[in-house]
């Protein structure tokens, strides 16, 4: 079991009024898994990513992470436990600017301290894979957006994760560039790594092993 | 990881370089100027330092009961120096009898010179642990003498050996030059220490053994401390030293050590006690000082903080790739370190450029001492300091940002970072507008002085002092030779300029009604007839004196001041009797004139009626301003004065000029704040501009939508300007208090002051929000002016 969310929900307050962006969340993940989540805008699909990314809380319930309990955990514990295992992917790919593309796909290894020698031979694998070798002293501005989404999947995958998780990782994209990167969700799942994706697109969904559908935070079918 | 910090570090600097400039440019500009003061304050603190004994050195000073008042004089009789060597001689190392630093006609074959020296007992040279050249420091103990300095030696004698040569002082001592010493320190009281000369030659050829007693305070005395003596201990031992020997004393007197410490800063007397003196200009410069690097700092975490707007997504990133808060902290902290690096390297570079201007300015020799290792430490303490007070907070601020918040592309401007950052603009503008009320008043306390009606007419007189008893005994004749030129409109002779009365007479005068419990004092002006006449005075009641009346070598003019203070309701007429000098008859009353500093109130002055053969000064009156006619008179003058003073250097003073040289302290003071508020002002402005710039970045869309409703130009300018109007209301309300408060601390210095009025913090208020409005609406008019298509399409 990779990870296992047990009645878990996430309430906001906002202006006074109490808001549920997540309600009474049931949710087990194994190892290998590749799940795809779906619903309309606002059903609560990113907040679900993020909160299992660790990057926001769930205010409720239990959240078990490779048999660790999440929700009792400090700051501390919580970010050495996403840095280690966890790697994400964006819609709007969030490449830093001021990194090159052998910098950015670096930049997760400098904060795993993770020796100079070593970091060359792992970005350069990296490079090497995504057929990017080229590019790897070109700024994010210089490249289209495929390309970028290609840097933001290796960035991901450096740090070898367990768990890559993925917020409309496509939705900038056009087609055929989206193909390519679900090809590439698909050749890394084969190869062990678990993915969740937030998607609108069916065709999207269809490259994963298991869909969920999120209504107004809650799931309604898995 | 340090390596890829600092390489981000230069992108960053190369993309934002708008962002760079504004807030290396402040700091620059800070930095520099807060380089220049340290200087100028370690200069005023280390004075006199770097003499050897300097932890043993005193002055013997004394406290003399005039009345009501203590005064405090470093003047010493001759007598005292032997007394304090035979009696306490255990405590001191060496005990000095110095005549006055002044200067001395010194003549060397034909070449005749002006320079400053001192005649002193021989000990001087060890007091002093002159660093001799050639010769020793024992050579003064022979009376035919002398010890030259190697400035002094170049100058009379060129390349050529000095050694045994003889000079004549005063066109009356021959003296031998037995040695040559380094010289001394520029930051000292002995800078213009250009010789030494004998004392005992002095001595005997003044005749000063027959004339002076214990009354007469002419020299001074210095000590040397021995071994582990205290000089608080030291100092009341020798309290009643002239008490016990001084038998004729009527006043009180109290002698005390003054420690060399404190002979430069701390000065000024009140009722015999060390009341202060530069020490307060060295106070209000290291506060000027700290308000300029407060405000780069502060500029700089204004602009920090705003700027990381544009880094939300960057730390979003970082953080979700794992990078720790403590890892966000010290990647900006090295960043900002790259920036006050740069920035105190400029400001390094700029203050050693500047120093030549600003040595003039403040009439010092400060060199930057890159020698040594005090000065690296400070500097290094400063950058630290500056990094730690401006980029600290930022770093934290940005390292806080919560990536889900940032990566949606939320503002990430909280609340608190947005009033932290008003609250230091407020204090940005209170400290400029502190400066400005401070400029104001001391420029406006100097022209208060230099209106001040003089009572006389300053213009045109030139003054010659005649130093040699014989060459004053021909004064009729320079007179009338003078007088054959037609440049020349007047002559008199006087034993003070009118500008710098000094002597004091008080103790044994009496007159009608006098209170017998005051123990008169008045200045004195003696001068031949016509004196008043050239100058101008103003007669009230009575009449000037007059070659008709043959009395009147006993008589008196007073001043209005002298009249009040004597209490006489008809004071015409009525009879003074001055000791054993006669009883002097009241002729005439004159119009209060500024005889002495124009920032102190009138005293009260007698008048007497002199003759010109017994008088130091000559002053000419010059017929009229024509340059013709000034060149022509000082020509006339030269010939008269060097074919009757052959032996003397022509020198003459403009009496206006040496007026105006009153001012120059306190003009000096007035240019250095003045100054220093425009950097002040210079680097809030940039911080406001930094602001202004963001908050129209912001609300780009804002006003991109109020663009596309109909707003004007002027209602967005008003709508971005409004904020900061409120911001330098709120700084006016603190900084005029604490304005007002120092500025009036400042002019109780002062008898002779403006009172503060509503006009200057009205003036500074002006400024302040002139320069401001200025400023933001610079960014306002540009953002107004955008094409609204531009902003919201972006979004």
């Amino acid at each position: 079991m990779l990870l296992k969310l047990n009645n878990a929900s996430r309430v906001v307050k906002s202006g006074g009024k109490k808001i549920t962006l997540l309600d009474d969340i049931n949710l087990n993940v194994e190892e290998g898994e590749f799940i795809s989540l779906m619903g309309p805008s606002g059903s609560g699909k990113s907040t679900l990513l993020n909160c299992i990314g660790m990057l926001d809380n769930f205010t409720e319930g239990s959240y078990t992470f490779l048999d660790d309990a999440v929700d009792r955990m400090k700051e501390k514990q919580r970010a050495k436990l996403y840095k280690e295992y966890i790697g994400f992917v964006f819609q709007a790919y969030h490449l830093i600017d001021e990194l090159t593309v052998y910098e950015n796909i670096e930049t997760p290894l400098l904060y795993k301290n993770v020796k100079s020698s070593e970091r060359k031979a792992l970005v350069a694998d990296a490079l090497d894979r995504f057929n990017i070798v080229g590019k790897k002293d070109l700024f994010p501005t210089q490249l289209s957006g495929g390309q970028q989404q290609l840097v933001g999947v290796a960035r991901a995958l450096i740090g070898k994760p367990k768990l890559i998780l993925a917020d409309e990782p496509t939705g900038n994209l056009n087609s055929k560039q989206s193909e390519e990167i679900m090809e590439l969700f698909s050749a890394l799942n084969n190869e062990g790594v678990t993915i969740i994706q937030a998607t609108h697109s069916e065709t999207n969904a269809s490259y994963g092993s298991r869909i969920i559908n999120l209504l107004d935070g809650s799931i309604i079918t898995d | 990881m340090i390596k890829t910090n600092l390489k981000i570090g230069f992108r960053n600097i190369i993309k934002n370089k708008g962002f760079f400039a504004l807030n290396a440019g402040g700091l620059i500009i800070g930095l520099t100027a807060v380089l220049l003061i340290s200087l100028w304050v370690h200069s005023e603190l280390s004075f006199n330092r770097s003499l050897t004994n300097y932890d043993k050195i005193a002055s013997v000073m004394q406290n003399v009961t005039h009345g009501e008042e203590i005064r405090s004089t470093t003047g010493q009789p001759m007598q005292l120096a032997p007394v304090l060597r035979d009696e306490y001689g255990s405590h001191f190392k060496y005990v000095v009898t110095s005549a006055r630093s002044r200067n001395y006609n010194v003549r060397y074959n034909e070449n005749n010179i002006m320079i400053r020296g001192r005649f002193a007992e021989p000990d001087l040279a060890n007091l002093l642990d002159l660093n001799m050249i050639t010769g020793s420091r024992s050579a003064l103990k022979d009376v035919s003498s002398v010890l030259i300095s190697k400035g002094t030696a170049k100058n009379i004698f060129g390349n050529a050996d000095p050694m045994g040569k003889i000079i004549r002082i005063s066109n009356k001592m021959d003296v031998e030059v037995a040695g040559i010493y380094e010289d001394l320190p520029k930051n000292s009281n002995f800078d213009e220490l250009n010789f030494i000369a004998p004392w005992e030659l002095l001595k005997k050829t003044d005749n000063y053994e027959n004339r002076l007693a214990w009354g007469n305070y002419w020299f001074q005395v210095y000590v040397q401390l021995n071994g582990e003596n205290r000089l608080n201990d030291v100092s009341s031992l020798i309290e009643d030293v002239t008490k016990n020997n001084y038998i004729e004393m009527t006043r009180e007197h109290k002698l005390f050590l003054f420690p060399i410490s404190k002979w430069h800063l701390y000065s000024k007397f009140e009722n015999g006690i060390s009341v202060g003196g530069k020490i307060e200009y060295v106070t209000i410069f290291s506060i000027i000082g700290i308000f300029i690097l407060l405000l780069a700092c502060i500029n700089f975490m204004n602009l920090s903080t705003a700027h990381a707007l544009n880094r939300g997504k960057e730390v979003g990133v970082r953080k979700t790739l794992g990078s720790s808060r403590k890892q966000l902290v010290l990647q900006f902290f090295i960043e900002s370190f790259m920036i006050i690096l740069f920035s105190f390297a400029i400001a390094l570079l700029l203050a050693f450029l500047l120093l030549p201007q600003f040595n003039i300015l403040t009439l010092k020799d400060i060199s930057i001492p890159f020698e040594t290792v005090s000065f690296w430490g400070i500097s290094f303490v400063l950058v630290f300091t500056t990094a730690i007070l401006s980029s600290l907070y930022p770093s934290i601020y940005l390292s806080a940002f919560r990536p889900v918040k940032v990566l949606k592309g939320l503002s990430s401007n909280n609340k608190t970072a947005v009033s932290l950052r008003k609250g230091l603009v407020v204090v940005q503008f209170a400290i400029s507008s502190i400066l400005i009320i401070g400029t104001l008043t001391v420029v406006s306390q100097i022209n208060h002085a230099k209106d001040r009606p003089l009572g006389f007419n300053k213009d045109l007189i030139v003054s010659v002092r005649i130093n040699n008893s014989k060459v004053r005994q021909s004064f009729e004749t320079i007179k009338s030779e003078l007088l054959a030129s037609t440049y020349v409109d007047q002559v008199t002779a006087s034993d003070v300029k009118v500008t710098s009365a000094y002597t004091t007479n008080g103790g044994d005068f009496e007159w009608k009604n006098k209170d017998p419990n005051i123990e008169a004092e008045f200045y004195t002006i003696r001068a031949t007839e016509g004196f008043g006449e050239m100058i101008d005075w103003k007669i009230l009641e009575g009449r000037d004196f007059s070659p008709n009346f043959p009395s009147d070598s006993l008589a008196f003019l007073v001043n209005e001041t002298a009249v009040k203070y004597m209490n006489l309701e008809n004071p015409v007429g009525e009879y003074v009797r001055w000791g054993d000098n006669g009883n002097y008859k009241i002729i005439g009353v004159v119009e209060d004139m500024v005889t002495r500093s124009p920032f102190d109130p009138i005293t009260p002055s007698l008048f007497i009626l002199h003759n010109g053969r017994f008088l130091n000064w000559v002053n000419v009156k010059i017929a009229s301003n024509s340059a013709n006619a000034v060149q022509g008179a000082l020509d006339k003058m030269k010939t008269v004065f060097q074919k009757h003073n052959p032996e003397n250097l022509f020198n003459y003073s403009f009496l206006d000029d040496e007026y105006k040289r009153k001012f120059n302290d306190e003009q000096r003071i007035a240019k250095l704040i003045a100054i220093f508020s425009i950097v002040a002002i210079f680097i809030s402005c940039l911080g406001v501009l930094g602001l202004s710039t963001y908050m129209a970045i912001q609300r780009k869309k804002e006003i991109g939508i109020r663009k596309v409703l109909g707003a004007s130009i002027h209602s967005i300018w008003q709508l971005l300007s409004k904020q900061f109007i409120m911001l330098v209301v709120v700084s006016l309300l603190i900084a005029i208090p604490i304005g007002y408060f120092f500025s009036s601390q400042w002019l109780m210095k002062y008898s002779y002051r403006i009172n503060i009025s509503f006009w200057i913090f009205a003036l500074a208020g002006g400024i302040i929000l002139g320069i401001t409005l200025l400023t933001v609406s610079f960014q306002a008019i540009k953002a107004a002016l955008t094409n609204p298509v531009e902003s919201l399409k972006t979004e």
